[in-house]
């Protein structure tokens, strides 16, 4: 945090409240809530119903572009600068729409990672 | 693994810009790990040291968080709450990222803790030994909620010097609760607090995996 509070971060605040892109819908339509670190990749059908503009937003769109290849639910809220739960309702959409779907949603509590993945993480964080 | 194939123009190519094989993407998995502790205890710092950090929105009822509701003593120049969460990646391979969430400690926040801890792989608490007594709540959730943590004592400059089994009595930490010093400020030490996180949830899964050991 800067000491003359100048603003770093150009999304601190959004100028449009941030339910107004999904038509103020604050839960999403239907399924299974997302996790932050979801994992979701575009669908073959993806490319046609890109071109659908009463169905789908801009945001929809930049979404789905995020989605060309595997991408967590985290990683899409910040590089569209959407909060998570908006992104939350607007993936719900294209994931009823068919143009989107989860690769993985969050582990379970009781299903921790295998020793491999533990020690490929203890591995990746000492050569950092 | 092996494939030498390069991944293509990445997230920028345009909507209908695909030939990209996607069938042939490796596996995507991504963990959690949460950054835990009172207000000001440097979890934003933290989190910058380590990994790749951009900003995350969180929901717009965190906006309505007031000045007037934050202690600010021992943390001048902290005037607001950022809306933006501290969100960190490390990128582990192509195929495995780990997300640090800084979690803000103060109560009016709980509700994206029972969301962010389920599912993560563990806590860092880091604590502030002149306001030890603000991570007592975030030591006691995850206590509470059998996640592995840690707590890292974040030496800060003017702060007096504790030793880690002193601050384990006083948090009354469970013996297999690892305490660690740590500058968050630097590179190597956070490194090491995250090691010793890891560390200690792969000792307890063999415990459970091997209990005849």
């Amino acid at each position: 945090m800067p000491p003359d509070g100048k603003w770093v971060r150009r999304d601190t605040g959004p100028v449009v409240r941030p339910y107004a892109v999904t038509g103020g819908r604050t839960q999403p339509a239907a399924g299974e809530v997302l996790d932050v670190v979801a994992v979701v990749v575009a669908s073959e059908r993806s490319t046609a119903a890109t071109d659908d503009p009463l169905r789908q937003t801009p945001e929809h769109r930049k979404i789905l572009r995020l989605c060309q290849r595997p991408v967590t639910v985290a990683d899409i809220a910040s590089d569209t600068a959407l909060p998570v739960g908006v992104v939350r309702v607007l993936l719900a959409d294209l994931i009823l729409q068919q143009a989107v779907t989860v690769v993985r949603n969050r582990p379970t509590t009781a299903q921790l990672p295998g020793n491999d993945v533990l020690k490929e993480i203890l591995n990746g964080l000492r050569a950092l | 693994m092996g494939s030498a194939r390069s991944n293509g123009p990445g997230p920028d190519a345009g909507p209908s810009g695909g030939d990209a094989a996607g069938d042939a993407a490796p596996v995507l998995a991504a963990h959690k790990i949460l950054i835990a502790g009172g207000f000001g205890a440097g979890k934003t710092t933290l989190v910058g040291t380590i990994s790749e950090v951009r900003p995350l929105l969180t929901e717009e009822r965190l906006t309505t968080a007031s000045t007037g509701l934050d202690d600010l003593r021992g943390v001048a120049g902290k005037t607001t709450t950022t809306v933006a969460m501290d969100f960190g990646r490390i990128t582990i391979s192509e195929r495995l990222l780990l997300y640090l969430f800084g979690v803000p400690g103060q109560e009016r926040f709980w509700f994206m803790w029972d969301e962010l801890s389920y599912g993560a792989l563990g806590a860092v608490v880091l604590a502030d030994v002149r306001r030890l007594r603000d991570c007592f709540p975030s030591v006691n959730y995850f206590e509470t909620r059998g996640l592995p943590f840690v707590v890292a004592i974040n030496c800060f400059d003017d702060a007096p010097h504790y030793d880690p089994a002193e601050v384990r009595v006083a948090l009354d930490l469970d013996p297999d609760v690892p305490a660690v010093l740590c500058d968050a400020r630097n590179l190597e030490s956070v490194k090491n607090v995250l090691i010793t996180l890891v560390d200690s949830i792969s000792s307890g899964a063999s415990q459970l995996a091997a209990p005849r050991a």
